[in-house]
């Protein structure tokens, strides 16, 4: 039997594949016959392969049987729900049978599952009934007292049927897995607290009706109210399992005749009524199953990581904010004692200087046009280049793991979107366009460990007396090679460099006196680097070292160890990957620019780079904030890249391997639940923004 | 966009000229090798002996002994050794984590979606933003409660009469894919309501409001009609999905903890690449298997995992 099963769901898994991946293509296009044929003949062939892949791999059997089984029973329940509210408009007693059995026996069920009851199954089967049974009156009867007296009876038999089902002493059933233990839940009622609940619970239900200003139909809610105030005075406050027998069943009959008194003050409702009851619950079908798992996994874990955050390693004991104060008093995690180094830096030098040089252009060009300052795109990219040169500085000199986290954002953020914006410009009406966004794109398709992998390859150093075999250290020892060998080689490369320089510079003063301010400026600034490395070259560049005797030995650079920059090397892997994401979203933007503001420019006689930056450039400014958000938060949680690569030494921890560590490794439960509140407050500000962005959307 | 203006001034020169508008496709190209490189590099490594590997770098390859150096022997190695069954187990374990982890989550967003689309009922909209900005909540804040609820069952312990009434009873799940699905399925949820809500929300009024009219209802017209007109954003969905989940590590190596043998690809690689030395030359082909599937998926079906992004983040 389980056999013909098992083939049965072996057989509808590949059906299912394979006629979902013909579907897919199918429908992916335009429908041709061609299109047609290959539809069929994928599904065939895709059914055919998972068919031979899920008998042959008992892992992919196991699994496709669990996700078959689930799929099934997520549609039947689901099904089963939009069928039970089909019968609302038109046979109204059904339902309200189904509701009563159903109610009945998830209570019972409840209690039976935390051990509450003897007999369980007998007593949940008779609830059941009896459950069904009121609902069918209740879905039938009209007269008022006689629908009073059905749902105060039914409640109190089913609350009855419970409590003559608990025992006072522990009953041990003793199962192969080990004993079970039968809950002691008997009451031991406080007269005076029940009282005073009830009355409370009445005051309640009464005010909640003066409130609304509605006067009518007091008696539902005071006696909803009340009940719900003696079911808290007799179940929830006093001690259980010390009470006595008699005092559970008046404890559970009392309780159950509230609720279904409130049940049967309820008049039938009219045709109009039960209509709305229809669409509303469809809403609640739909979303529940959605809403639940995110209840599950999402927003109770939350909390629950609050709690656990200001308790000891176990969850056990409040210890207040101890778990707070050690993260921002470990030197590993927060260590801004370097801050004097920042200043002493030559990055900081450099950028200061970029910063100092844009600023005095932006002044000089503004006093050709009158203003204090005229910021064109170079002076702006100097002045900028030369702030994220001064950030860097100071990230090279504040260690520990939460300015490696904010260096990684800061860093990732901002190249990652810039670089995807210049591709983006790039690739836009080029040549094989697709073919080259594709290329940068593939990365997004690898996983952060395989992209770790790969990297490394690439940083690899090897010994310095064997070659090199990753890319990076290759050329930068062959570099040195180079620069040391004084030979033919050597002499060649300098002689192309200059003459390039000397090519760019004299392009330079042409484009200069023609007027092409732009276009010289640019030439300019290319050659300098040109000029800087032919003399950097003739002076030594490279991977070797002189010893103190004299001797020159080859040098790698250890990209990965050798700290802060190794940081830096760790984050290219992530913007490699990243960057084709945002390429995508720039180029679509960009393509979404209005063609008609483009010809408006070019009827204007903006040039080209002008039409970029005050048309394009304020056009796409809400998707670089949506790519720049996105990318702060995904940054903000990097984990897989860290430990791959280094797993947080060499001074390249990052939050989000702190907390798996403390956590997961040590199995401090409190400390790692800190963290991953720090990093939850930090993207804390995005979700302010993601909810402003989505209300303004809306409105 | 060039970076020149566009009338080209007489002084620069025709051909200078020329050379300039041409240099951002120069630059495009130049990136697109230099973005390719590492993959390629890998790629080329995979097929060396270990003796190649460790000699020479990967560019050497193609002026070698092709007989003395190349060899599928790291394949073969990396899929059948290993104290776990080798990488070919592993290859079998993220399939049955990604699988599965695609297909649920779609279901349960494509109804939310829906219901949150077309269907009006109270609080409609905040709710609908509420849940929608749970997706920049980091998955690190649900992890430590996730494990304990998965290898302990869920448990509230009732103020004042300290009892502890179980909601969610002990199945034992850790360790099991199960676990793994489960907590992909509710960190994907929100992204997924969102990308489908942005799709469902437009589809036209008018076949909604004729479809009432000839008295469909709610679960008619889902199935009937928005199912089978969204089979664009909900393959985009699943593409998304699937390569998310099949490239993921955190929640793999969390849920699965010490259960190597049901580690995937990806937790197998890192667990590989923490053991230095000798093993290194065959970590080439694993990191190599274990991208093949996705970047095969990514290029036969990128429009849709294209359009899956775009929808997710432009219109946000």
């Amino acid at each position: 039997m389980v056999g013909i099963l098992n083939t049965v769901i072996n057989l509808l898994t590949a059906a299912g594949i394979g006629a979902g991946a013909a579907f897919l293509i199918y429908r992916g296009g335009r429908r041709s016959v061609t299109r047609r044929a290959v539809a069929a003949l994928s599904g065939v062939v895709l059914g055919a392969a998972s068919l031979w892949g899920v008998i042959a791999v008992e892992k992919l059997e196991t699994t496709a049987r669990g996700v078959v089984v689930s799929i099934a029973a997520s549609a039947l329940i689901f099904i089963a729900a939009n069928k039970l509210f089909d019968l609302t408009p038109d046979r109204w007693s059904v339902f309200t049978t189904l509701m009563g059995g159903g109610g009945a026996f998830l209570v019972y069920a409840m209690l039976w599952g935390n051990r509450a009851i003897d007999d369980p199954v007998l007593r949940t089967a008779a609830a059941t009934l009896i459950g069904a049974a009121a609902g069918y009156l209740l879905g039938t009867v009209d007269g008022k007292r006689a629908r009073l007296a059905i749902g105060t009876g039914a409640g109190a038999a089913l609350g009855a049927l419970a409590a003559s089902g608990m025992r006072r002493v522990i009953l041990i059933f003793e199962r192969e897995e080990g004993p079970l233990e039968l809950w002691p839940v008997l009451p031991n009622l406080d007269y005076g607290v029940l009282i005073g609940l009830t009355l409370a619970g009445a005051a309640l239900g009464l005010l909640s009706r003066l409130v609304r200003r509605r006067r009518t139909a007091l008696v539902r809610p005071v006696i909803l109210w009340a009940s719900v105030g003696f079911f808290i005075g007799a179940w929830c406050l006093p001690t259980l399992g010390t009470g006595t027998k008699a005092e559970a069943l008046a404890a559970a009959i009392v309780t159950g005749a509230g609720f279904g008194a409130v049940l049967g003050l309820k008049p039938i409702p009219d045709a109009q009524h039960r209509g709305r009851i229809e669409v509303a619950s469809r809403a609640y079908i739909f979303l529940l199953p959605a809403l639940g798992f995110i209840a599950a996994t999402l927003i109770v874990p939350t909390l629950r990581t609050l709690f656990l955050s200001f308790h000891d390693t176990h969850g056990r004991e409040f210890v207040g904010g101890i778990n707070y104060r050690d993260i921002f008093t470990s030197s590993n995690i927060f260590d801004a004692a370097g801050w004097p180094g920042i200043f002493t830096s030559r990055l900081f030098i450099a950028g200061a200087a970029l910063v100092l040089i844009g600023l005095l252009a932006a002044v000089l060009a503004g006093r050709r046009s009158g203003y204090l300052m005229s910021l064109s795109p170079g002076t702006a990219g100097a002045a900028g280049l030369g702030v994220f040169l001064v950030a860097t500085a100071a990230f090279a000199a504040l260690r520990g793991t939460v300015f490696n986290n904010l260096w990684w954002v800061f860093t990732v953020t901002i190249i990652a979107t810039a670089a995807g914006l210049a591709i983006a410009v790039l690739a836009d009406r080029a040549k094989w366009e697709s073919l080259a966004k594709s290329l940068i794109f593939m990365p997004m398709a690898i996983s952060f460990v395989g992209a770790g992998v790969i990297w490394r390859f690439m940083y690899l150093a090897r010994d310095v007396s064997k070659p090199q075999t990753g890319v990076l250290n290759t050329l930068w020892v062959g570099i040195g090679n180079l620069s040391l060998s004084r030979g033919p080689g050597f002499f060649l490369t300098v002689i192309v460099i200059l003459a390039a320089a000397a090519l760019l510079v004299r392009l330079a003063v042409r484009a200069w006196r023609a007027d092409e301010r732009t276009v010289g400026v640019g030439a300019a600034v290319c050659a300098l680097p040109l000029i800087w490395f032919a003399f950097a070259l003739w002076r030594g560049i490279g991977g070797f070292e002189v010893r103190d005797n004299g001797d020159v030995v080859a040098s790698t650079i250890q990209f990965v160890q050798r700290s802060p920059f190794n940081n830096v090397w760790l984050m290219l892997v992530l913007i490699w990957i990243q960057t084709g994401f945002t390429m995508v979203i720039f180029s679509a933007a960009i393509k979404a620019v209005p063609a008609d503001l483009l010809e408006a420019a070019e009827v204007d006689g903006a040039s080209e780079s002008q039409t970029f930056w005050r048309v394009v450039i304020p056009q796409i400014a809400p998707t670089i904030g949506v790519v720049v958000t996105t990318l702060i938060v995904l940054v903000m949680k990097v984990f897989d890249i860290v430990k791959v690569m280094t797993n947080g030494n060499f001074d390249t921890q990052v939050i989000a391997n702190e907390m798996w560590q403390r956590a997961f490794t040590e199995l401090n439960f409190g400390l790692g639940s800190a963290l991953a509140v720090v990093l939850f407050a930090a993207v804390l500000p995005i979700l302010y923004l993601n909810i402003r962005r989505m209300q303004k959307a809306a409105a | 966009m060039a970076l020149v203006s566009g009338a080209g001034g007489p002084g620069i020169g025709k051909r200078t000229y020329a050379f300039l508008r041409s240099i951002p496709t120069w630059a495009l190209w130049l990136l697109v090798v230099l973005w390719t490189i590492p993959t390629l590099g890998l790629l080329v490594n995979s097929f060396r002996t270990r003796d190649a590997q460790r000699s020479s770098g990967w560019w050497h390859s193609p002026f070698e002994n092709y007989a003395e150096n190349l060899t599928l022997a790291n394949y073969t190695d990396i899929l059948t050794a290993g104290a776990q069954g080798g990488l070919w187990r592993a290859l079998l374990n993220s399939l049955a984590i990604a699988l599965p982890a695609t297909v649920i989550p779609i279901a349960f967003a494509a109804f939310a979606a829906y219901a949150f689309a077309w269907i009006d009922f109270k609080g409609r909209e905040w709710l609908f933003i509420a849940t929608v900005s749970l997706l920049a909540i980091p998955a690190q804040m649900s992890l430590i409660p996730l494990l304990q609820l998965y290898s302990g069952g869920g448990h509230l312990t009732l103020p004042f009469i300290e009892k502890t009434l179980t909601l969610f009873p002990d199945l034992d799940l850790t360790g099991r894919a199960i676990s793994v699905w489960l907590t992909h399925t509710g960190f994907a949820l929100p992204f997924a309501i969102f990308l489908l809500h942005n799709y469902i929300s437009g589809l036209p009024k008018d076949i909604f409001e004729s479809a009432f009219i000839d008295g469909a209802d709610h679960f008619k017209i889902f199935w009937r009609l928005v199912v089978p007109l969204s089979v664009p954003v909900l393959a985009a969905f699943a593409i998304f999905q699937f390569l998310w989940t099949y490239n993921d590590y955190l929640i793999a190596v969390t849920m699965l903890g010490g259960a190597g043998h049901n580690f995937p690809a990806t937790a197998r690689i890192a667990a590989l690449a923490g053991e230095f030395g000798q093993a290194e030359h065959l970590l080439t082909a694993g990191a190599f298997l274990s991208t093949l599937l996705p970047i095969i998926v990514f290029f036969a079906l990128q429009r849709f995992f294209v359009t899956g992004i775009l929808a997710g983040s432009v219109k946000g």
